[in-house]
């Protein structure tokens, strides 16, 4: 067996993941059994009585990966999710470098934005809907926000860790203020920016189902799913199809977790010089 | 089981009350990590003996599995074979490959361990406390005293994040010393010194040696430190590691600064520069990170 | 014999009396670097001393008690031949300070005859007790007995007295900036700064560009939005048109309950996620059973679980505590779980070399180790617990800020939007900052060490 072949198993059999599996199964199982005690037992337990069941949920996820607006609905969220985080990396990204190196601009901006930052994203909904023409503009926005603080933040600290003496070694070498920022200043703050990005992105998830759920997901085809997950999961309920709800909310899940772990890999792509020691 | 070294060579003078505890014997310690993976062997049947009370400095390059006989001894690593022995009794070895960390092998961490959330008497007091030995009272008392006795009264309601390095080093000696060790082990301690604090550590080191009954087990990647200090000089090959020369050091205790410039030490460092050298240009060559 | 009239500075009603003494001091060339502080202390010891044509103060021989300052009038000083002096007599003026022997180390004796040559006041000042001030403050005591030796050489010519100039021991201390000294000091440095009249330069262009945007060049998109005057105006005004000012009760009772369900649900979420946390980070075997699972339910955004929440508990209440207490929970396990594993393996190796059994090394060492991260993830988690709960008023809640917001939209009280969102601004503000505080409080050796390390 190859060497691959070996490791694999490895993983697959080993300790770790055989607790994972088990706990997995457990929770799936009480979970199951929660959900059915009413039926089954004849008194329903609290709380997870009223949820539906992981069976029924499978049930109904099997028959909606045939239904276009289902899809369509994924799409859409992770359109504004996407068009939101841009957004912010294009614009908190040079904010949090000019920040960093300019101690006047800093002086300047920073407190405005520090006394900005702790007003919830979602707190901006209404303002941002009375400001914008277009309902999918209001959500980008408050998208945009949630990402935007993250990632200056993130950028501003990266930018001030880096060590003095890559500057001062640049300047021995004669580098020029510009050479300094892109070769020196630009790479030092790239792993905070992915860290940033990471960490804005979930919060990118949080904030665009929130906001398609308060704003009624618009946008989208008549009735039915086509308003983005959290519009999607907010009918379902208002619908009655319980288990329409939990396949949302894993859908969306399963959907930010992608996200993030492609922008982790696509960080390790950008910085090379972090990988393994 | 207690190897007295050879009659025959100049006998170099221990402190005046000979310590009877403490001699540690390796034999034939063989460390591979992770045998069905990658195996790596970080120490290649090593056998050493170290006679109780006695200072042994091992020299060897970086990386080449020093810190991992350090280890087995104090009980932080398995071995894949061989055995350690205490005072004749086993450590570890056939049957038992990882021994127990205790309080008769106390060691003093590179990057010093002192805990930054307690201030630097309640680190002291921290081992009689926690064995139970002593009450908190009691224990604060001593550590009260031991500490004015090394010149470190005025630090005792100080964090270890407020005092300077040498300074740390010497509280974490004496806190290691509160609990009457057999061995103390030291990995590099005064690596990340510069060399004016490190001559005043050794000078200090060497006081509280000749007032405490406690062999002494220190890693160095420097040569002039070992053999300043030590009774018996141990230098090992780069990874994976094996003496490859062990010699007494003959230069008679109490030793101090002058020693350094007297003729026996020049012909000491001569005679063992170039094994150490060596072993450094492999090192290096294989491309070796410090470990 | 003249009577002398001698008037101690320090009786007379205090600084207007002792401010001219000050500046008679401060001329003085040993005292010209000592801050106004110290000098006023100098000049609370000294005495006034008036003396008469032909009075001696003192002769060569006496016992040398106290230094003197020539306030007016003129005086002769003669060393005697035994000073080994270049120039014996000297007359002294406004300003000029004699009498120093009293500062000397083993010269307890005079070394010169002063004499009054016309009416005179002079400063008297015990030698003892100036030492002693300068014993107080080391690093000034030393420019000050060295400039006191400048002055004997050179203006009295004496050479060897220099070496018997009284050593002041300086002692570098190791100086403890703690809590409110720090502060305070801090504080000074950055109003001395450009820093705070930079920050007011950005809070106007930021409120002027709201200002000008709305009211004044009524900009396309800006003109619906309610304006910087309409929304402060509201804010304060008696009789709200809206129904919420400072000064309406129902503005603080809707703070009050989102504060209140916050508070519950951070509560709960520490109480909880802390120990699991630390569960996670410290036991393997705990960590592979449950972690898988807790990652698993962590990435679902919050606010999906809004409709089995409203499924899964009755009343209005406890779906909105309960999203808030789950954002809180993960955040503060998680955090909680990295800082255990964050925590130095020599910690834990030195805590079993010193005899301590598992249970021991967790409290002493996992504990306090973890500290500094589980209070990083407390913030967070109060920051979460906000973005939150303001969601979930805003989704299924009665009253609260949140609520506000989105009825303030629906009932068309634009100024109100802007007033919660602001008021939301400030308390999550205030309970991140209080979170923090209590961990500075905890872990004051943490405060200490960053202060060292300067930032």
């Amino acid at each position: 067996m190859s060497n691959a072949m070996v490791k694999f198993r490895k993983a697959v059999l080993s300790r770790s993941t055989r607790r994972a599996l088990t706990s997995l199964l457990v929770f799936v199982l009480l979970w199951e059994l929660g959900s059915r005690s009413k039926a089954w037992f004849g008194v329903a337990m609290p709380w997870v009585g009223n949820i539906p069941a992981p069976s029924a949920v499978l049930a109904a996820w099997s028959k909606l990966v045939g239904d276009l607006g289902y899809w369509q609905s994924w799409y859409m969220s992770t359109l504004r999710v996407l068009a939101g985080f841009i957004a912010a990396m294009l614009i908190g990204i040079p904010l949090g470098l000019m920040m960093a190196v300019s101690r006047t601009f800093n002086d300047i901006t920073f407190p405005t934005f520090e006394v900005l930052r702790p007003i919830p994203p979602l707190a901006w909904v209404p303002a941002s809907i009375l400001f914008w023409p277009t309902q999918e503009l209001s959500i980008t926005f408050v998208t945009f926000l949630g990402a935007f603080f993250t990632v200056v933040i993130n950028v501003v600290g990266g930018a001030k860790s880096i060590d003095i003496r890559y500057f001062q070694s640049a300047q021995a070498m004669g580098a020029s203020q510009w050479d300094i920022f892109r070769r020196i200043v630009l790479p030092g703050t790239l792993p905070s920016i992915v860290v940033g990005a990471s960490v804005g992105m979930g919060i990118t998830w949080n904030v665009v189902v929130a906001a398609e759920m308060i704003s009624g997901g618009g946008g989208g085809q008549s009735g039915g799913s086509g308003g983005g997950l959290g519009y999607f999961i907010w009918n379902s309920y208002v619908g009655g199809s319980y288990e329409q709800i939990v396949v949302g909310m894993i859908s969306i899940g399963i959907a930010g977790y992608l996200c993030s772990e492609g922008l982790r890999r696509a960080g390790i792509l950008f910085t090379p010089w972090l990988r393994s020691r | 089981m207690m190897d007295a070294p050879s009659a025959s060579l100049q006998r170099p003078r221990r402190p005046t009350h000979a310590a009877s505890q403490g001699a540690i014997r390796i034999e034939d310690v063989v460390k591979i990590y992770d045998p069905e993976g990658a195996a790596v062997m970080a120490v290649d049947h090593c056998s050493l003996d170290i006679a109780a009370g006695e200072i042994c400095m091992i020299v060897g390059p970086s990386g080449c599995g020093k810190t991992t006989l350090l280890n087995a001894i104090a009980g932080f690593h398995s071995i894949t074979s061989g055995s350690i022995y205490l005072d004749g009794e086993m450590l570890c070895g056939p049957g038992r490959p990882q021994a127990a960390p205790g309080a008769d092998r106390i060691v003093v961490f590179q990057n010093g361990a002192l805990f930054p959330w307690k201030t630097n008497l309640e680190n002291v007091a921290f081992g009689p406390i926690m064995q139970g030995k002593m009450k908190p009272r009691e224990a604060y008392e001593k550590a009260r005293d031991v500490m004015a006795d090394a010149g470190l009264s005025g630090t005792e309601h100080s964090f270890p994040g407020e005092i300077s390095s040498g300074v740390r080093r010497r509280v974490e000696i004496v806190r290691a010393l509160m609990n009457q060790p057999k061995v103390l082990l030291f990995d590099e301690p005064y690596r990340a010194l510069d060399s004016l604090t490190k001559s005043v550590m050794h000078e200090a080191l060497l006081e509280i040696y000749y007032k405490n009954k406690v062999t002494i087990f220190f890693i160095t990647h420097d040569l002039e430190e070992a053999i300043f200090l030590g009774h018996k000089l141990a230098i090992m090959t780069t990874r994976p590691c094996r003496p490859k020369k062990i010699l007494e050091i003959d230069i008679p205790h109490p030793r101090d600064y002058s020693a350094l410039t007297s003729p026996r030490f020049r012909e000491l460092m001569e005679e063992t520069a170039d094994a150490v050298h060596e072993e450094a240009r492999k090192a290096f060559e294989l491309g070796e990170k410090e470990g | 014999m003249n009577k002398r009239v001698e008037i101690r500075s320090g009786d007379s009603a205090g600084g207007a009396a002792q401010a001219p003494v000050v500046a008679l001091l401060k001329s003085t060339m040993p005292l010209q670097v000592v801050s106004d502080d110290l000098l006023g202390r100098i000049a609370g010891l000294a005495q006034r001393v008036s003396c008469a044509p032909g009075e001696r103060l003192y002769s060569v021989g006496d016992q040398a008690r106290d230094v003197y300052i020539v306030i007016s009038g003129r005086i002769e000083h003669a060393l005697g031949l035994g000073s080994g002096a270049r120039t014996l007599n000297q007359v002294l003026t406004r300003g000029d300070v004699f009498g120093w022997a009293a500062l000397l180390k083993d010269v307890p004796l005079r070394l010169a005859t002063t004499t009054c040559l016309e009416q005179a006041e002079v400063l008297k000042i015990n030698g003892e007790e100036l030492t002693r001030v300068f014993a107080g403050d080391p690093s000034t005591g030393d420019v000050v007995m060295s400039r006191f030796a400048t002055m004997i050489t050179r203006d009295f010519t004496l050479p060897e007295e220099l070496a018997r100039v009284l050593n002041i021991p300086r002692r570098v201390e190791v100086v403890q900036p703690g809590g409110l000294a720090l502060s305070m000091f801090r504080l000074k440095t950055w109003l001395q700064s450009p820093r705070p009249y930079l920050m007011l330069v950005g809070f106007a262009l930021f409120l002027g560009f709201w200002y000008f945007a709305v009211e004044v060049w009524k900009l396309p998109r800006f003109k619906e939005m309610p304006g910087l005057t309409a929304v402060v105006t509201e804010w304060l005004s008696k009789n709200p048109s809206y129904g919420l000012s400072i000064y309406t009760p129902e503005y603080y009772e809707h703070i009050w309950i989102s504060v209140r369900r916050v508070g519950i649900a951070f509560v709960l979420a520490t109480v909880l996620g802390v120990p699991l946390g630390l569960f996670l980070g410290w036991s393997r075997a705990f960590r592979e059973y449950v972690f898988p699972v807790f990652e698993l339910l962590r990435p679902i955004p919050i606010l999906a679980w809004v409709p089995l929440a409203i499924i899964m508990f009755s009343g209005s209440e406890t779906p909105v505590i309960f999203l808030t207490f789950l954002a809180s929970f993960f955040a503060t396990a998680l955090n909680t779980m990295l800082g255990v594993e964050s925590i130095d393996e020599s910690y834990n190796r030195a805590a079993l070399c010193l005899g301590a059994n598992r249970r021991q090394v967790f409290r002493h060492v996992i504990l306090p180790g973890a500290m500094p991260y589980i209070f990083t993830g407390l913030q967070i988690s109060v920051g979460v617990a906000w973005f939150s709960l303001v969601a979930g008023e805003m989704v299924s809640g009665q009253y609260g800020l949140g609520y506000v917001i989105n009825t303030s939209y629906t009932m068309v009280r634009y100024p109100t939007i802007i007033i919660g969102m602001a008021t939301l601004g400030a308390v999550g503000y205030i309970t991140s900052a209080m979170v923090r505080l209590v961990g500075d409080y905890l872990m004051q050796w943490r405060v200490r060490e960053l202060a060292l390390g300067g930032r």
